[in-house]
């Protein structure tokens, strides 16, 4: 028996989960379905070894945009963000780079490496807030299409052109460098203490299948500093109960706004009629259908593998295709016995309650990405690790902790091999580099969990390990998010929408695709677009 | 006589603008620190009897309109296949301005590629047409637009939308890709998709698997023909009969060329422009001041820094422009046997440009060398062999290899260019080595140019090629910076020309063209 919703969600990621109690919120019916057995997408809390809870895959908040948080009451459905202060960086010489939110103190550290870099810092801070302020508000806007002839689209370019008119010379130029440089040749024009430049640089590159000097990455570095600038809203951290709390918030104002949320249950097919989305089949055969049908999984999984063949045509489907994901990225949880000893800063100590990040030099970096561009993972990576049981001890047996480890790079695509044969080996390859900074770490180990990208795929559903659904390189942001034309959350098929990280904004536990999207569903349904 | 406007350097596009602005009424001072015109556009004899284009060994073509306007006659050759690329597997592929036979060539690689070639062409040539007209194009004033900019914004606009949604979309989604992801989309061949990358990471210091290298290769594709194949213009006596046709011309339109005369410095009274001091202390006094130089030795060579605001000049330090090729000529005892040629006659096979660089991943690793500061253990080679087309550049039967080497980067992490000079020559012959046997066994004589020698000789701040690295950032209305895009800087008076502004390098005379176009605006 078919039961009819206004509106299915495909995946109960958090972006699904957003969009669904927006929706809800405007009063329409709404299902989520959710292929595993809890919802949170890659936002989510497991206990994989007894006693230690693993923020599996996503593992800090920093974006997750404020009108969300005020809009959805997130805290009253418990949310709670505990500050995750600092940034360390060990180097093989037994010096360290320690930044912290206290701004006197980092500016110090710094200096102890290079006052001139000490006087920069300050700059820096300053532009990047900037370039921020100018940024942001384009987050929460709907790409218009320069190719179309919507007047309110054209003239919302040409805002932004005035915008961009009206900034001072300093702040176009800065602008024009985010967009356009790599991140360490950008951080080359303002730093000269090497460590500062890679650690710096790393936020230039997390999620994408580029390097710290490779162009571009420059924007994705502004792209994560914009959740760190929040300042009001401290959004800059972990949150209690691990990444899953952020999902089961959401989730927790989506059901109290109405929202039916399903778990285990998989969606073989997007029903297409007349070309309009009709509902979905699950796999079983279960039939449901909607009005509307809005899928926050990427754009390979939804157009390629799930609306009905036939319903699309082929130059759609090529841009779909050429649509970039490579996943280069992956992830080690461990289970530790105590705390990591690291040789340049002996002990215990505020230093390894913020993240630590194995960036020792840009060429470190750099060579580290030379391994994947070859279809290898980085023999010594990138990591960008965190203690979070140090600042929410619920996570780990008294004692004991929880280290996660972001490790880059992993390519999906390897060139000899295939990513079953070689799990262990990245494990191991992971270990051993944090083990030349904090000799102990091995013995300390009672359990690991390696993912690879393409347990990324398989279980999360995120093709080819990708982790914000696509790459942020310029040709793949704002109007040609996920492929040119359709930008606006809206498909080639009517009542077929898309809301997750493939969709302008992009990536990160920002939320911001989903309530976009659910604003363009309710904005068609309110011309009477939707049926 | 007193000129109305000094230009500073003989170079292509010094040349052009002075001949131009003759044209247009003012009295022209043109000043050349060689004692040859041409810059980077020059034959030289590099072993005795052997001659040959120095730097650049194509052109750009010249733009059509400044062949026209200046009635320029110059001999020039197209070869046929214009794109030569060997394989030492004894393969090859060549790539001829006409599409059916690239596609005849293609298919014994891949019929999907054959099939799809004729497309790939399409595509870029229609694309190419409309890029065309952005080139000719002032930039637009960004702070102040007037209603000359947005009729030209317009008329871009409208070509923009003239390329149909297909084009329009593929423009805006290639700009910014890297070159490797260009050529994937298209193509399956390996050694296709190479030749395609060449032309995306000529002149930049990236590899094919940089963001930003499609720009690149469509900015080049629209100063050409916008061919599939790319375009190879060989000069009958070298880039420099080419410069010397555009001095006959400038001093035909009344511009004073003088040789041997290095300007030691820009002179200024009340924040403006008003001429220059020779290197022997002559001063030269006029009404405004072209500089064809680049521009980091324009604004920090020749300015008085107190000119410009601190910000600008911090800017203008930050200015990408680091060389990373290198030029080997080989005086040649005869025509090597390449690799490929596979039947075809060699002398009209090897007369275009000879591509070397086997795969997408052979260029990155050249690149790779080079971000570390080394010098590319197997390079990415562009090479011609001008006496093929032109045997007077050489005695009787002997032959010129001219080899454009990329990435030798000008700053090194070990050693300097003087002691590393012979590492390039070696690196080339190892390379040529496998593609064909026994050239070295043939080498009379060889001549290197380093990123130093391109800089020291040729006054190319850090010996880039075209005058700063063609980067997203330094494109267009950014070409060199934001707000200097209009071949005017912050100093009244004080104008650029040269290729560091835009539309950039190559030998194609447009950013002189343009520039003469805005000067005299200014000044009549």
């Amino acid at each position: 028996m078919a039961t009819r919703y206004d509106v299915v969600v495909v995946g109960g990621g958090h972006n699904g989960l957003v969009s669904a109690a927006y929706l809800a919120k405007a009063g329409r019916r709404v299902l989520v379905l959710e292929r595993r057995h809890l919802v949170g997408g890659a936002a989510v809390t497991e206990e994989i070894f007894p006693g230690f809870k693993y923020s599996v895959c996503s593992y800090v908040v920093s974006l997750l945009r404020p009108e969300i948080i005020r809009e959805l009451d997130l805290p009253r459905h418990g949310l709670e963000i505990l500050p995750l202060d600092g940034t360390f960086t060990p180097m093989p010489d037994g010096d360290h780079l320690w930044r912290m939110s206290d701004h006197g103190r980092t500016r110090r550290e710094i200096y102890r490496h290079s006052p001139t870099d000490a006087e920069a810092y300050d700059d820096y801070a300053k532009a990047m807030v900037e370039m921020a302020r100018f940024v942001k508000p384009i987050l929460a806007m709907v790409p218009p299409d320069p190719l179309s002839l919507d007047i309110l689209g054209l003239a919302r370019l040409a805002g932004l052109g005035r915008r961009f008119q009206r900034l001072p010379r300093r702040d176009q130029h800065n602008l024009i460098q985010l967009m356009t440089m790599s991140a360490a040749d950008m951080l080359d024009q303002w730093f000269e203490t090497d460590v500062l430049k890679a650690t710096m640089s790393a936020s230039g590159i997390i999620g994408t299948f580029l390097g710290v000097r490779s162009p571009g990455t420059a924007y994705v570095l502004l792209h994560h500093y914009m959740g760190e600038i929040d300042g009001v809203f401290r959004s800059w951290g972990l949150s209690r109960g691990g990444t899953g709390a952020i999902s089961e918030a959401i989730a927790g104002a989506a059901r109290e706004a109405g929202v039916e949320i399903r778990t285990k249950a998989a969606i073989e097919r997007i029903k297409v009629r007349d070309e309009r989305a009709t509902g979905v089949v699950l796999e079983g055969g279960e039939e449901i259908d909607a009005t509307v049908v809005v899928s926050s999984v990427d754009p390979h999984r939804t157009f390629l593998k799930m609306v009905e063949p036939g319903a699309l045509d082929e130059s759609f489907l090529g841009e779909v295709r050429r649509y970039k994901l490579r996943g280069s990225s992956g992830k080690v949880n461990l289970a530790l016995d105590g705390l990591p000893d690291f040789t340049c800063l002996p002990g215990p100590g505020p230093h390894l309650r913020g993240a630590i990040s194995i960036s020792p030099s840009v060429e470190y970096m750099e060579r580290a990405y030379d391994d994947a561009k070859y279809g290898d993972f980085s023999r010594r990576p990138y990591m960008d690790v965190v203690i979070p049981s140090l600042t929410d001890p619920s996570v780990a047996p008294p004692g004991k902790h929880v280290m996660s480890c972001f490790v880059q790079y992993a390519p999906y695509k390897l060139r000899e091999g295939n990513w079953d044969q070689k799990r262990d080996a990245f494990g191991d390859a992971v270990i051993d580099t944090l083990s030349e900074f904090a000799p102990n770490l091995k013995s300390l180990v009672l359990h690991r969990q390696v993912l690879t990208p393409l347990d990324l795929e398989r279980e999360w559903g995120l093709t080819e390990g990708n982790i914000f659904q696509g790459e942020l390189s310029l040709e793949q942001l704002f109007f040609l998010r996920p492929v040119p034309g359709w930008a606006r959350y809206r498909t080639p098929v009517r009542s077929l929408y898309m809301c997750g990280s493939a969709t302008h904004p992009g990536g990160g536990i920002m939320g911001a695709p989903g309530r976009l999207a659910a604003f363009e569903i309710l904005r068609d349904w309110d011309r009477g677009r939707i049926r | 006589m007193r000129p109305d406007v000094v230009v500073i350097g003989g170079g292509v596009n010094g040349l052009v603008t002075s001949a131009l602005l003759a044209k247009g009424g003012l009295r022209t001072l043109l000043l050349e620190r060689r004692d040859r015109v041409g810059g980077a556009a020059v034959t030289e004899e590099f072993a005795p009897g052997f001659r040959v284009s120095s730097l650049a060994h194509t052109a750009g073509p010249l733009r059509a309109a400044v062949v026209r306007e200046l009635g320029l006659a110059v001999e020039t050759v197209e070869p046929e296949p214009r794109f030569f690329a060997p394989l030492p597997d004894g393969r090859g592929l060549a790539l001829f301005g006409d599409p059916v036979r690239c596609a005849a060539e293609i298919r014994p690689f891949s019929t999907r590629d054959a099939d799809r070639y004729a497309a790939f062409h399409l595509s870029l040539t229609r694309i190419a047409r409309m890029l065309a007209r952005v080139l000719e194009m002032t930039p637009p004033d960004l702070d102040a637009p007037g209603p000359r900019d947005l009729w030209g914004l317009l008329g871009a606009g409208l070509a923009f939308r003239g390329l149909g949604r297909e084009d329009a979309q593929r423009l805006l989604r290639w700009g910014p890709m890297a070159v490797a992801d260009f050529a994937a989309e298209w193509f399956e061949t390996e050694l296709l998709r190479a030749m395609v990358c060449a032309r995306g990471i000529s002149g930049v210091f990236a590899g094919p698997w940089s963001a930003g290298t499609t720009a690149n290769l469509l900015l080049s594709a629209a100063a050409g023909d916008g061919n599939g194949a790319g375009s190879t213009v060989l000069v009958k006596g070298g880039l420099g009969a080419l410069s010397e046709a555009l001095a006959g011309a400038a001093r035909r339109l009344g511009v004073e060329v003088r040789t041997g005369a290095e300007v030691a410095r820009i002179t200024a009274s009340d924040g403006r422009a008003t001429g220059v001091v020779l290197a022997g202390g002559e001063e030269v006094v006029a009404r405004a001041v072209v500089s064809g130089a680049d521009p980091c030795r324009t604004v920090l060579g020749l300015l008085d820094p107190a000119l410009l605001d601190p910000e600008e000049l911090r800017r203008v330090r930050g200015y990408q422009a680091q060389g990373m090729a290198s030029k080997v000529h080989l005086a040649l005892s005869a025509l090597p046997a390449f690799e490929g040629l596979d039947g075809r006659d060699p002398a009209a096979t090897l007369a275009g440009r000879i591509h070397v660089g086997p795969g997408v991943d052979a260029l990155e690793r050249a690149y790779d060398d080079a971000k570390y500061g080394g010098i590319s253990r197997l390079p990415y080679l562009d090479v011609t062999i001008p006496t093929l087309t032109d045997p007077s550049l050489a005695p009787s039967g002997r032959h010129v290899m001219s080899v454009y080497v990329q990435y030798t980067p000008y700053r090194l992490r070990e050693g300097s260019w003087d002691a590393r000079r012979d590492e390039v020559g070696d690196a080339v012959l190892r390379t040529l080595e496998a593609y064909a046997p026994g050239l070295a066994g043939l080498v009379l004589d060889r001549h290197v140019l380093t990123p130093l020698d391109l800089e020291r000789t040729y006054a190319l701040t850090g010996g880039h090629p075209s005058h700063g690295e063609p980067s997203l950032g330094q494109l267009f209305a950014m070409r060199p910076l934001l707000g200097w895009g209009r071949y005017r800087t912050p100093v009244e008076g004080l104008y650029l020309c040269g290729a560091g502004t835009h539309p950039g390098g190559g030998v194609t005379g447009g950013p002189g063209a343009n520039a003469a176009r805005e000067i005299l605006r200014d000044l009549s």
